[in-house]
C-alpha cells in the first residue's frame, strides 16, 4: 500500500474554525491513477495538500510507503517531497525568471545533483514532452499548455513514486486538457508513477483509472472506471468544458 | 556555492530594480561615511598643519605697556624685555618650569655679498630657538653654543636669500662657509634653512650675544621665547604665567598686578585647546558617520523584508519542490551579503575617490592672507582600514537585517507561502 490514510481530520482556525476533514479513510496503491473529484468547499484541495506533505492534518494516521508522516520537520517533509513526489497546480507555479529549464532543473538543485547531469536529465524531460525549442525561454513567454508541460517535466525528473495534481487542467482549453491528461496516462503506464488528480470536471475524473468522490470533507464513493465511461456529463469520449 | 551565486545572479538579473534600490541604499551609506570622514579629516588635517610649526611646550612672550600708573611712571609706559629680564628667566626662580631661553633681538640689516644686497631683519637668538619655531635647516648649522660663548659673528640665511646674494644662482649651498657683508661687519654664513614659501618672511638668524654686542644700541627687545615643562594643566599655566608677569613687573617698576606689560602666546595650551577642539569635531564626524551607516542598514533591512514578502510564494514554490528551510534561509542571506558586499565596496571606491578629488581641487590650495598662506583642507582622506571597516560594517549589519525576514520565510509553511501572492 503506497498511501493509507485513517481517520484523518483538519480543521482550519481562521476567525470561525472550519472542520474540513472529517475523518478520510483512503488507501491508495502503488501504480494507481486516480482522481478525487468534489464540489468546491468539498476538502479535495485540503487533502491532496496534506497527502503532499504541503499542509499537516489534526489527527488521525497518514502512511506512505508504510511511514507515519506526522508531525514532520519542515527539513524532513522538503525530503520527502524531493525524493517521492511531483507536484503539479492549476496555476502551473513556474517561477517566473527562471527559464523553462531552469525551473525543470530546480528540483535537482535541491537534491545536490550536479550541474551538469542537472542540465542533461532537463533536457532530456524537455525532449519528451516537446519542448525543446522553449528550453531558454521564460514562463510568461509560454502558452498555458506549455507551461503545464514544464511543470509536469519539473515534476518527473526526481523520478517520484506519485504525483500530485492539483486540478492541472483547470487554467487550460479543452483540446490542450486532453493533451495534459494524456501525458499524465502515459506516465502511468510507461513509468508506473502513481498519479492523483484533484479536479471538479467529470470529464477529467473519467479519464482516470479510479474516481474517489469527496463530500462535505469525508469520502463518498470509489468508482472503479477502467473503461472511462462513468461521467454523467461528457460520455466516453473525451473531456467535458 | 557555484550554483548558488549562479541561482542568486539569475534572481538579481531578472529583478534589477530591488537589485538597484538595495544597492544604492548600502553604496550612499558607505558612500557617504567616508567623504564625510574625509572631507572632515581635511579639515583637521589643514587645523594642525597651520598650528604645527612650533614646539607645544614653548611659549613666546610679547613685552607690552603699563596698564595703570605705578611708582611714578604713567599708564602707557611701554615696557621693553632686557638682559636682567633674560637673567630672571633662565634664572633659579623658574628654574623648576623654565628649560632653556632664547631671547630674540631684531635689526633690519642690509645683506652684500659681490655686489649682490638683500635686506631683511637680523634676529639674534639662542641655539634653541631653531627647535622651538621649527626652522628647517637644509645646510650647514644653526648658531650653537660656541657661536654664543664666543659672540662670533656667524649668520644662517634662508634659501631664497642665499640665492638672491649668488646672483640667482640655484646651488645657493656654495654660500655656506662664506663671509658676506652684513651692514659694515663681516658675518659668515654657517647654514641655510628652507625658504617657506607661504610665509613671506626671510629673517637671517645671528647668535643673540654677537647681535646684542653689535646693535644694542637705539634697539628695543620685545619678543622671548622660552621652552618649559611640568605645567600639566590650564590651571598651572596661568598660574605660571601670573608669577612670571610679576617677575617681570618687578623689573620694571610697574604694578605688580598688571598683567598687561606681558603678553604670552603659550602653544601648549594653545595645543591643548585645539586638541579639545579636534576631538569634539572627530567625535562629532564620527556619530554623523554612524548614523548614516544606520539610514543604510535601515534601507537595505527595509528592502530586504520587501524583498522576502514580494519572494514568499516563490519560496512556497521551492519548498514544495523540496527546498528546505535551511537553503531558503541561505539563498536570502547570501544574496543580501552579495548585494551588499558588491555595492558597499561601489560605494567605498566612490568615496575613496570623491576623497581624493576633494585633495586635488581643495587641498592644493591654500587660501592667501597677504602675510601667509593658510590650508584650509589638507589631506582629505580617510585610511583604507577605515574605509574597509566602515563597509564590513554596513555588510554585517546588511547580513543580521537580512537573517530575521529571512527566518521568518524559511519558517512559513510551503501551503501558505503557495497561497500568498
Amino acid at each position: 500500500m503506497l498511501i493509507e490514510l485513517k481517520d484523518v481530520n483538519k480543521t482550519y482556525n481562521n476567525g470561525q474554525p472550519l472542520h474540513v476533514l472529517k475523518g478520510v479513510n483512503l488507501s491508495i496503491e502503488r501504480g494507481e491513477f486516480v482522481s478525487i473529484m468534489g464540489a468546491s468547499g468539498s476538502g479535495k484541495s485540503t487533502l491532496l495538500n496534506i497527502l503532499g506533505i504541503l499542509d499537516n492534518y489534526d489527527s488521525g494516521e497518514y502512511f506512505l510507503n508504510g511511514k507515519l508522516i506526522k508531525g514532520l520537520s519542515e527539513r524532513a517533509a522538503a525530503e520527502y517531497r524531493n525524493h517521492t513526489i511531483g507536484f503539479i497546480f492549476q496555476s502551473f507555479n513556474l517561477i517566473q525568471f527562471k527559464t523553462a529549464i531552469e525551473n525543470i532543473e530546480l528540483p535537482l538543485f535541491y537534491r545536490g545533483t550536479n550541474r551538469h547531469t542537472r542540465h542533461n536529465l532537463a533536457m532530456e524531460y524537455l525532449e519528451r514532452l516537446g519542448l525543446t525549442d522553449w528550453a531558454g525561454h521564460f514562463p510568461n513567454e509560454m502558452s498555458g499548455g506549455q507551461k503545464q508541460r514544464v511543470a509536469i517535466a519539473r515534476a518527473l525528473i526526481t523520478h517520484p513514486q506519485i504525483i500530485l495534481a492539483d486540478e492541472p487542467t483547470g487554467a487550460l482549453d479543452s483540446k490542450t486538457s486532453l493533451e495534459v491528461m494524456e501525458l499524465l496516462k502515459k506516465m502511468n503506464k510507461e513509468e508506473n508513477i502513481t498519479i492523483i488528480v484533484v479536479t471538479h470536471e467529470s470529464g477529467v475524473a473519467n479519464e482516470t483509472d479510479k474516481i474517489i468522490h469527496i463530500k462535505d470533507g469525508v469520502i463518498g464513493s470509489i468508482e472503479e472506471n477502467l473503461r472511462h465511461d462513468a461521467s454523467p456529463f461528457g460520455g466516453a469520449d473525451g473531456i467535458m468544458k | 556555492m557555484r550554483d548558488l551565486l549562479q541561482e542568486i545572479w539569475s534572481t538579481l538579473r531578472q529583478n534589477k530594480l530591488r537589485t538597484a534600490l538595495t544597492g544604492f541604499a548600502v553604496a550612499w551609506g558607505v558612500f557617504m561615511l567616508i567623504a564625510l570622514l574625509g572631507a572632515g579629516n581635511g579639515l583637521l588635517n589643514a587645523l594642525m598643519s597651520n598650528n604645527g610649526n612650533f614646539l607645544t611646550n614653548s611659549m613666546a612672550i610679547y613685552s607690552g605697556s603699563m596698564s595703570k600708573p605705578y611708582n611714578g611712571l604713567k599708564e602707557g609706559t611701554n615696557i621693553y624685555f632686557d638682559s636682567k629680564d633674560v637673567k630672571t628667566t633662565a634664572g633659579p626662580l623658574f628654574s623648576q618650569v623654565i628649560d632653556q631661553v632664547s631671547p630674540m633681538l631684531m635689526h633690519s640689516i642690509t645683506m652684500d655679498y659681490n655686489g649682490q644686497q638683500v635686506s631683511t631683519t637680523l634676529c639674534g637668538v639662542a641655539p634653541v630657538h631653531s627647535d622651538i619655531e621649527k626652522i628647517p635647516m637644509n645646510k650647514g648649522r644653526f648658531i650653537d653654543k660656541i657661536d654664543m660663548d664666543e659672540c662670533r659673528k656667524v649668520i644662517i640665511i634662508d634659501s631664497k636669500t642665499a640665492s638672491q646674494l649668488l646672483d640667482d644662482d640655484p646651488d645657493y649651498a656654495k654660500i655656506v662657509g662664506r663671509n658676506i657683508n652684513v651692514d659694515k661687519y663681516a658675518f659668515k654664513v654657517v647654514g641655510i634653512y628652507e625658504a617657506d614659501e607661504s610665509m613671506y618672511q626671510n629673517d637671517a638668524y645671528a647668535p643673540y650675544p654677537t647681535v646684542h654686542t653689535i646693535y644694542s644700541k637705539n634697539n628695543y627687545m620685545y619678543r622671548m621665547f622660552f621652552t618649559f615643562h611640568g605645567l600639566e594643566t590650564e590651571k598651572a599655566n596661568k598660574e605660571f604665567q601670573k608669577k612670571y608677569t610679576r617677575a617681570i613687573n618687578l623689573n620694571h617698576n610697574a604694578s605688580p598686578d598688571d598683567e598687561n606689560t606681558v603678553y604670552f602666546w603659550n602653544r601648549f595650551t594653545q595645543n591643548m585647546q585645539m586638541n579639545k577642539a579636534v576631538s569634539i569635531v572627530r567625535t562629532a564626524l564620527w556619530i554623523i558617520g554612524l548614523f548614516t551607516l544606520l539610514s543604510g542598514i535601515v534601507g537595505v533591512s527595509n528592502i530586504m523584508l520587501i524583498t522576502v514578502k514580494e519572494r514568499t510564494h516563490e519560496f512556497g514554490i521551492r519548498k514544495a519542490i523540496g527546498a528546505k528551510p535551511g537553503s531558503i534561509l541561505r539563498l536570502i542571506i547570501v544574496e543580501s551579503i552579495v548585494i551588499t558586499a558588491f555595492f558597499g565596496y561601489i560605494g567605498m571606491l566612490g568615496g575613496l575617490i570623491a576623497n581624493q578629488i576633494m585633495d586635488a581641487t581643495l587641498g592644493n590650495n591654500p587660501i592667501d592672507l597677504g602675510i601667509a598662506q593658510v590650508n584650509m583642507f589638507l589631506n582629505p582622506t580617510v585610511g583604507i582600514g577605515v574605509a574597509v571597516k566602515a563597509t564590513v560594517t554596513l555588510i554585517i549589519a546588511g547580513t543580521i537585517a537580512g537573517i530575521f525576514p529571512a527566518r521568518k520565510a524559511a519558517k512559513v509553511r510551503p501551503i501558505e507561502a503557495l497561497r500568498a501572492e
